[in-house]
């Protein structure tokens, strides 16, 4: 059984994911996404990733969603002639409940998963060193050492996508509007 | 804390990412569908952490580190796609953007 | 001690190929010093033939696996024993002085670049040839070779005749290829490796194979232009003259019979009694068929196609060691011969008819001095480089009691010396038929220098001197079969000589009839019509339309047919139309959220394959 928190934490990133995916109001769902984002975040505290989970809430749930935000108030995406299309969801819902079907099949009773606490190494890496640290520093040195190139690489994508955005989001030429 | 194992860990994650596509089939509002594919996203980097937590290895963390900046990236350029079809069409309904059906 | 020679021959082999590199990356456009830069190449790789021919005592060996296949080694490496010492002397020595003389001959020319390059990349092959020491290295030498000649015969290939000629060589020589590299596979799959001495130490009970020594000599047939493949070669003088002289008169056909003097140990009696009996026939044939052509370099060509012809014949007699001695001697005074050709080619304003030449003695001293001393050569006046090799074979024909061989060689030495003649008359002697002819001039040193190395210096002196200048080491193997058929100035080859030369000075006066028409066809016409006729071509023009291409058109009507009607059209096509037909209906809809239900749905397929293992 796991301990309360974990519990605690599960539900509320369940649920607000359900109101994500339920809501039929865009600005409800936003509000739903960064309830579940800041859920995973508090997972990611539980894990001992503590740098990734303030990550987390900074970028995710913080700057991501207010981006999401602001277009949703600035499209005005309301469409009071959509109606919600039952038909089609219970086809979405079956396709959840098969999915959670498996999910809960292959991780609690499949036996594929070990069943070993947080805090035990698990039997066949006894013999490795334990590299997982909590600290942003030892995150840091691996983001210098090990994986320069990917953080240069995704420093480039970033650029990239500055730029794609600075020209996709200019005037469409005019007669093509 | 000591009970919580990795089972129960990948089972939060497996059940985030099936609401996040049942959200991205049902949904047609495509900001939210949007949303829903990062709430996949989440999912995926929670079970990586998770892996990464119990193997007492870094690299799953770090590679959540590179997700969450794709990820950024993504959203930023995504957004504008979705305000140009916006302006252009005047609708984000994913079922009025269906100039290719045959 | 060896491992010197084998850098020695590293430098001979990739000097060529690095002119060559050098001109195709950054000489394209200099023209002067791409030409100077070739010449270079060659003139060092020649000294460096000298001193490996004179120094050098054993064999260079030298190997290097590039791959192995299971129990099959493929590599590249060296055998340089006497007879290639000797070939790879001969090759560069002889393509040094053309490359000199081409400086002159191409002065003109404004692709230069490519001429030079391409020669250098044929002295790479040829040389690649010769000190192969497998048949794999050997095969792709070859074909770089059949390349290197295909693309120097359609140097003008900005003209029908010359793009024709290179495809027609290309074509033939590809058909004699086939034959060689399915003896690569036999001799594979029969004894696992192709190395010389790997194959040379077998040596199986039964004897050799007839189909592998029949298939290996479809490459030499093809390469060394024997009958019935021979048809390519009096093309391929649609090249530049020094072309002609270097590939297609001195090396490059020579190099079959090299090959075939390597190989000789694996060759059943009964081929060699074909190669023996078409050798001499060709001798015969293409020795008459000389004097029933006007153009000069033609007559060269048929002239050349004799002489293999004698070399095929020396092979099949058992005697290799004549054949190497007699390519040895062809190569130093057919080169001549070419490039006299070609030297009165360029002095003439690019007339080739020896019908419109005529008193260039005068007019061009030492090309005719030149010419006229690889003629006697080509004759075999006695003392002369060529009596030594082409005596031999024939008194060997004799002497291995091969009345009709012998028979056919005799009338190829009796038409030697008849167009031999007929060519100084018409060239040299008597007066000018034409302005062109009238107004010629000798030509610069570059090409008269050559000239008069090859032709004063080796067609006169050669026989005598080889004997003094080069050690024993390349000669013992000749000199032994000479020594032993105990040849004496009695002997019937040597009177079949001296009464072919008599022959020849009695058409010295034929020809004298008038300038400006050819006396034979004046006095016999259908025996000049019969010589000029090209019977091969025209069998195989034959067989080409009335024959394949029936056969090659009912195959495309049935191509048309079932493969591309039914198969293609109907089963392969229609298959996936009416899929795409059905699945536009039943996918397509045009929903982004009918897409990604459907990639979910292959994504997790594929996950639950991957988790299901």
């Amino acid at each position: 059984m796991p301990d309360g928190l974990f519990i605690f934490f599960a539900a509320l990133t369940l649920g607000a994911a359900s109101l994500l995916v339920l809501s039929r109001n865009a600005v409800t769902s936003a509000m739903g996404m960064i309830l579940a984002l800041v859920g995973v975040a508090a997972d990611f505290f539980l894990l001992d990733a503590y740098f990734l989970g303030v990550l987390q809430v900074l970028v995710y749930a913080g700057a991501v969603m207010v981006l999401f935000l602001f277009i949703i108030m600035l499209l005005d995406t309301e469409d009071p002639t959509d109606s919600y299309p039952w038909r089609k969801a219970a086809g979405g819902l079956a396709v959840f409940f098969l999915l959670a079907a498996g999910v809960l099949w292959l991780f609690h009773w499949s036996g594929a998963v070990p069943n070993t606490p947080a805090g035990a190494t698990p039997p066949e890496l006894t013999a490795a060193p334990s590299e997982f640290a909590t600290a942003a520093k030892a995150f840091g040195r691996l983001l210098y050492t090990k994986y320069l190139l990917p953080l240069e690489i995704a420093g480039l994508l970033l650029l990239t996508a500055l730029v794609g955005v600075v020209s996709l989001s200019k005037d469409a030429p005019a007669g093509q509007a | 804390m000591e009970h919580t194992t990795l089972a129960h860990h990948l089972l939060l994650a497996g059940l985030l990412f099936a609401l996040g596509l049942a959200g991205v089939l049902v949904r047609r509002n495509l900001l939210v569908v949007y949303m829903c594919l990062e709430l996949m996203l989440a999912a995926a980097t929670l079970a990586l952490v998770a892996f990464s937590r119990f193997n007492r290895t870094m690299d799953g963390a770090v590679l959540v580190f590179f997700v969450i900046t794709v990820a950024a990236a993504e959203v930023a350029v995504g957004l504008a796609l979705i305000v140009a079809l916006y302006r252009r069409r005047g609708t984000v309904s994913s079922e009025r953007l269906d100039v290719l059906r045959p | 001690m060896s491992r010197d020679f084998t850098d020695l021959v590293h430098g001979i082999l990739m000097l060529p190929l690095a002119a060559a590199a050098l001109q195709a990356l950054l000489c394209r456009r200099l023209g002067a010093l791409a030409s100077w830069i070739s010449t270079g190449a060659a003139f060092v790789g020649a000294g460096l033939a000298l001193r490996l021919l004179t120094a050098s005592e054993g064999d260079v060996r030298w190997h290097a696996e590039i791959a192995r296949l299971g129990e099959i080694s493929l590599g590249v490496g060296y055998l340089v024993d006497s007879h290639a010492r000797l070939m790879l002397f001969v090759v560069t020595f002889v393509g040094a002085l053309i490359h000199l003389f081409s400086v002159g001959y191409m002065a003109d020319d404004s692709a230069r670049g490519r001429f030079f390059a391409g020669l250098s990349v044929f002295m790479f092959s040829i040389l690649g040839i010769v000190v192969a020491d497998n048949l794999l290295m050997t095969f792709v030498f070859w074909e770089l070779v059949g390349f290197s000649s295909y693309m120097l015969i359609a140097h003008y290939f900005d003209r029908d005749y010359a793009a024709a000629a290179s495809r027609k060589a290309f074509v033939v020589n590809r058909v004699g290829d086939l034959g060689f590299i399915l003896g690569l596979a036999f001799c594979l799959s029969r004894f696992g490796t192709l190395q010389f001495e790997e194959l040379r130490a077998l040596s199986p009970a039964g004897g050799w194979p007839f189909a592998l020594g029949a298939l290996l000599a479809c490459g030499f047939i093809g390469k060394s232009a024997q009958f019935p493949l021979h048809v390519w070669l009096t093309d391929a003088m649609a090249g530049p003259t020094p072309v002609s002289a270097l590939i297609h008169a001195a090396t490059m056909v020579a190099a079959g019979v090299y090959f075939m003097a390597r190989i000789f140990f694996l060759l059943d009696p009964a081929l060699l009694q074909a190669v023996a009996v078409s050798g001499a026939g060709m001798a015969a044939l293409g020795g008459l068929c000389a004097l029933a052509q006007t153009d000069i370099k033609k007559s060269l060509a048929y002239s050349t196609l004799a002489h293999l012809g004698i070399m095929a014949c020396a092979l099949g007699l058992g005697r290799p060691e004549l054949a190497l001695l007699h390519m040895a001697m062809h190569a130093f005074f057919k080169a001549t011969l070419f490039l006299g050709a070609g030297s009165v080619i360029h002095g003439c304003h690019h007339e080739q008819d020896m019908l419109k030449m005529g008193g260039l003695l005068r007019k061009m001293p030492i090309t005719a001095a030149a010419f006229i001393a690889a003629t006697l050569s080509n004759c075999a006046v006695p003392f002369l480089a060529g009596w030594y090799s082409k005596d031999a074979i024939i008194e060997a024909a004799f002497h291995s009691g091969r009345a009709a061989e012998a028979a056919l060689l005799a009338v190829a030495a009796v038409a030697t010396c008849l167009y031999s003649a007929r060519m100084i008359r018409l060239v040299f002697l008597g007066r000018p038929a034409s302005d062109a002819a009238g107004h010629a001039h000798e030509s610069p040193w570059t090409m008269t220098a050559p000239l008069v190395v090859l032709g004063l210096g080796y067609s006169l002196f050669g026989g005598l001197l080889a004997a003094q200048m080069l050690p024993a080491s390349c000669l013992t193997v000749i000199a032994k079969p000479i020594a032993a058929m105990g040849f004496h100035p009695a002997a019937p080859a040597t009177v079949v000589g001296l009464v072919a030369l008599a022959l020849g000075a009695f058409a010295l006066k034929f020809y004298a009839a008038e300038p400006g028409r050819d006396a034979l066809r004046e006095r016999f016409p259908r025996v000049y019509d019969v010589l000029e006729r090209r019977w091969m071509d025209g069998l195989y023009r034959w067989y080409v339309d009335a024959v394949q291409r029936r056969v090659a058109e009912l195959v495309a009507f049935l191509d048309l047919l079932l493969i591309n009607g039914l198969g293609v059209r109907w089963i392969a096509a229609g298959i996936p139309a009416l899929l795409g037909f059905l699945s536009g209906r039943v996918f397509h809809g045009g929903q982004a959220r009918a897409y990604a239900a459907w990639t979910a749905a292959g994504v997790l397929f594929i996950a639950w394959i991957l988790i299901a293992r």
